[in-house]
């Protein structure tokens, strides 16, 4: 009975426990940021700075709440649904799209009074990718601040697979690779790029535009499409959600449709374990993905937002996120380009890039690593994907019919095969039962 | 001689259950960050994991993880064993009925537990977090409770319970004397199967978990595999639980052997 | 004061309780979920998500593909987890009360990081990821939810009657069909519910031990919810209730038509 008591009591303690951390928050909102982000994608020190920066510039207090999610739809669920009170957040570029149009965002504002404004240092390239965001009428530059960005293509290994094989995305179907190719499992990221691969006559002859052709989620290519996947299929040894670039390092794979990003993660860590791995965008060109931050419509504190936003565009904190996480950030001052030309150096490349788009006119050859910095031939021949709305459904359909299922006659049978004998053991069993008790009768 | 079978059998079983957490174990020694590739003998994940500041995070979700779990499977093995003790009881439809709903929690992919319990907070006007983690937990953990309890009740010669009370036991110490140990072994079970299905949850966690910067183990680790794959620091982390737990398990396990054979030399 | 006594001493009044939580945290949710179910993005009543699992041969084919891995899986737990709890609740085989828990402990880590070990040790003796994996992963993970309950119910049980078959000259296999495994089976029942229902819906699994080339029904779901498709992901979640429990309900009057005969004991 004892033990009783003490469950009794100890559950009382935790819901008093609970009681209390669940009051106390209205009151003081204003002295808390609420960041909702992707896991590892931050150098979390930097939280604890913002607030004694913010302290300085301001002489307010903020507390950050720190959050994580791993999958952008779940984030805008929350948001959208159960109307979370987010004050910053950093969803990829066809959610930005999304929430800008379904009027999710607020506006950031941009006077920071004394505090100098930081976001100058974003490079003009991931303004004009911006402006191709097609918010209804909304300029998304007023509603997001871009914070990391890449491009998708292929990580491979060059032991097996060379530059040139990989330098066309048809790559995908070279029997030479069968049951070595890994295929991103995120439809958006594989449908563009192939979009991109078939129509790519129209696109020399200038009959059709990149940018338009990112629109097209039509019956037609959706079919185009699938066809060129259903001849990749046979070579797919899997479609990998996360996991490619540890099969890659293990060399189980050779060739992986990924994003830069990761790839970056991957050829670093192959080269730990004595690996040669690569990253190359097809000829053809691909698509451009990034992540940016926005302040949501239910947000409470929009002013210790925009400075945090404002905070991860100084540069030396662009430099640090990115040593702690690997990915690009879109800042763009001359301190990050000689920091990035430094580790590229270090890391022995050797051949000088035009990277003028993103740094500016002094950036015409500089050595940089090619998988983070693409040359400007590559990014000329990359779109950008849009939220394809209603057409979602059409896209993850035929994903679907594309990937299959598993469903053989073995397992039909099987399965008739268990029920049939269910079904005899039931009826056997009655039958006695019925005998049993005629018996007793 | 069946005696050696029989151990060697379970052993055998076990081995492969542990089969995978010994590979843990072993790749927590090296600094690599992918399972399972080896680049030299190191403990620098292990340090890594001490110091503060980055990990910080990693230590309050564990915490987090406990207390949740703790109290959801209270509550539920509470709540599933009076259920259970009814539920024994009721004939025809009403038993057809609790026994399906029972079912629903397990059956409904935890993604639509979670979103269906999300849409029940949010058209209640709950703000989330501790508690509405916890009363999701207890939601999808009790029914294993019920159905621990339920086999040792239905086993239970349902005469005992009537002759206690004709024999003048108030309904109160016919359940202390009588149900309560019968059931006992059953609870425990229930208990253990709750605490685990509740450390182990992810999707019913992350859509209840509210804005209040509350993280579990299992949310951090989903987040984290997205990015950039799983944190080594995972695996020098799961390896001192697992080992702290054994170490714990053997202890316990001694101790009572010990208490055994003393008592039954006492007995003699 | 008096009717809530009365209350209290019919024992079958207690589930009451446990029904009014039900009907406020699984009932009530259900229904939320349901709606989305009959309407479209827009929020308009369709029927359009059941004509699309029709129309749509995956869906149904991975159905069916995911209710044969179910019941490989349950049969195997039964198989290796019979044998198991046997053993563990009889006192002249086994001693140790704790070896019980040692097959839970497992669990107690990450699923996650679990799943990703189990892929590394396949790796290491060169076995292909693919079906096979996937029922190893699927064993792994469900075993202790067959032992338990199993276990449970045969440490409660009367060895007297076992004794009472052997004094009456019964052979051991006798014993075992006539008498343990009947005296048994409300505990198979319970473990057969813990693994059959959750492994139609896992997903984790499924992803990594096949890398992503096997897809069950939970994936499908949770790659419909995972891509705003609350609707249709609702109407698939819908579908499977209903069907599982059909099935159940068949089976529930079955037994309970035995029950009042006097059956099974």
């Amino acid at each position: 009975m004892r033990k009783f008591y003490s469950m009794v009591t100890a559950l009382l303690v935790g819901f008093a426990l609970t009681a209390l951390t669940g009051c106390g928050v209205d009151d003081s909102r204003l002295s808390i940021l609420k960041v909702y982000n992707w896991a590892d994608y931050i150098d979390e020190d930097l939280l604890s700075e913002f607030e004694e920066w913010y302290l300085e510039q301001t002489g307010e207090e903020v507390k950050v709440v720190y959050q994580l999610f791993d999958i952008n739809e779940i984030m805008l669920a929350k948001i959208e649904r159960g109307k979370e009170d987010f004050d910053v957040v950093c969803p990829s570029e066809y959610i930005i799209e999304r929430m800008l149009r379904n009027d999710l965002l607020l506006p950031i504002n941009k006077d920071f009074g004394t505090t100098p404004n930081y976001l100058g240092n974003i490079s003009p390239y991931i303004h004009r990718v911006f402006d191709k965001i097609d918010g209804h009428g909304k300029d998304a530059n007023d509603y997001a601040v871009g914070y990391m960005w890449g491009t998708t293509g292929f990580l491979y290994n060059p032991k097996y697979v060379t530059r040139e094989e990989v330098s066309s995305w048809s790559a995908l179907w070279n029997p030479k690779f069968s049951k070595k190719l890994l295929i991103k499992d995120a439809f958006r990221d594989v449908y563009c790029p192939l979009l991109i691969y078939a129509k790519q006559q129209e696109l020399a002859s200038g009959a059709m535009s990149l940018d338009s052709l990112m629109y097209d989620s039509s019956d037609a290519s959706i079919a185009l499409v699938e066809g060129l996947l259903k001849r990749a299929k046979p070579h797919v040894a899997g479609w990998e959600a996360d996991f490619g670039k540890e099969i890659m390092t293990k060399e189980k794979a050779w060739l992986n449709l990924s994003w830069s990003g990761d790839a970056v993660w991957a050829i670093d860590e192959a080269e730990a374990v004595g690996v040669e791995l690569d990253y190359v965008v097809p000829d053809e060109g691909s698509v451009v993905w990034f992540d940016g931050w926005v302040i949501p419509k239910y947000a409470k504190n929009t002013k210790a937002a925009a400075y945090f936003i404002n905070f991860m565009c100084k540069p030396e904190n662009a430099i640090r996120n990115m040593d702690a996480i690997g990915y690009v950030s879109v800042i763009a001052t001359p301190e990050v380009m000689d920091y990035m030309s430094e580790s590229a150096v270090e890391s022995g490349c050797e051949e000088p890039l035009d990277v003028r788009y993103f740094f500016g006119e002094d950036a015409d050859s500089v050595v940089i690593n090619p998988a983070m910095y693409p040359d400007v031939s590559v990014i000329n021949r990359c779109g950008m994907m849009h939220d394809s709305g209603a057409r979602t459904a059409n896209l993850l359909e035929m994903w679907s019919r594309v990937k299959g299922d598993n469903l053989n006659s073995g397992m039909v049978i099987f399965i008739l095969l268990f029920f049939g004998c269910l079904f005899v053991l039931g009826v056997v069993r009655k039958v006695r039962r019925r005998r049993q008790r005629n018996r007793r009768w | 001689m069946k005696k050696f079978f029989a151990q060697t059998y379970l052993w055998l079983l076990l081995a492969l259950l542990y089969a995978p957490i010994v590979i843990i174990a072993i790749f927590s020694f090296t600094e690599a960050k992918v399972l399972g590739n080896w680049t030299g003998f190191s403990t620098k994940l292990y340090t890594s994991l001490f110091q503060s500041g980055a990990h910080h995070s990693l230590v309050r979700a564990i915490e987090n993880t406990l207390v949740i779990a703790l109290i959801a499977a209270t509550v539920s093995t509470l709540l599933g064993s009076v259920a259970a003790i009814g539920i024994e009881r009721l004939r025809g439809h009403k038993k057809m009925v609790l026994n399906t709903l029972n079912n629903i929690p397990m059956l409904n992919p935890d993604i639509i537990t979670g979103i269906s319990l999300f849409l029940l907070f949010v058209s209640l006007g709950i703000s989330q977090g501790y508690t509405t983690v916890i009363l999701a937990h207890i939601t999808f953990c009790t029914p294993y409770v019920v159905l621990c309890v339920l086999p040792r009740l239905q086993q239970m010669n349902p005469n005992i319970f009537e002759a206690a009370l004709d024999l003048g036991a108030t309904p109160f110490q016919a359940l202390r004397k009588v149900l309560i140990p019968e059931i006992k072994p059953g609870m425990i079970s229930g208990f253990i199967l709750a605490f685990t299905l509740s450390i182990d949850d992810f999707a019913v966690t992350i859509f209840t978990i509210g804005t209040e910067g509350l993280e579990t183990l299992s949310t951090f680790i989903y987040a984290d595999a997205r990015k950039g794959g799983l944190t080594p620091e995972l695996r020098p982390l799961s390896t001192i639980i697992f080992a702290t737990v054994l170490l714990l398990l053997v202890v316990i396990n001694v101790r009572a052997e010990r208490n055994r054979r003393k008592e039954e030399e006492a007995a003699r | 004061m008096k009717w809530l006594y009365k209350l209290f001493m019919k024992r079958s009044s207690w589930s009451f309780p446990y029904f009014i939580f039900l009907l406020v945290f699984v009932v009530l949710p259900l229904v939320l979920i349901g709606i989305y179910a009959f309407q479209d993005a827009a929020g308009k009543f369709t029927l359009d998500n059941f004509s699309k699992f029709i129309s749509n041969p995956e869906a149904a084919n991975t159905f069916v593909y995911s209710i044969g891995i179910a019941i490989i899986t349950t049969l195997l737990c039964i198989l290796l987890g019979y044998p198991a709890a046997y053993i563990l609740s009889n006192r002249s085989l086994c001693r140790s009360r704790v070896m019980v828990v040692l097959f839970i402990l497992p669990m107690w880590i990450n699923i996650l990081v679990r799943t990703l070990a189990t892929v590394a040790l396949f790796d290491f003796m060169h076995l292909p990821l693919g079906e096979g994996a996937l029922i190893f992963g699927m064993v792994y993970n469900f075993l202790p939810f067959m032992i338990y309950p199993i276990y449970n119910t045969m440490s409660k049980m009367d060895h007297s009657y076992i004794e009472a078959a052997q004094d009456l000259g019964a052979n051991p296999f006798t014993v075992f069909s006539k008498v343990v495994l009947p005296l048994s089976m409300p505990g198979v029942m319970s473990g057969v519910m813990m693994v059959f229902m959750p492994t139609i819906s896992t997903f984790a699994i499924a992803e990594l031990l096949t890398m992503n080339n096997i897809k069950l029904f939970g994936t499908t779901i949770q790659e419909n919810i995972n891509n705003g498709m609350w609707n249709y992901g609702a109407a698939l979640s819908l579908i499977m209730l209903v069907i599982i429990f059909a099935t159940d309900l068949f089976r529930d009057n079955e037994e309970d038509r035995a029950t009042n005969e006097g059956g099974i004991i």
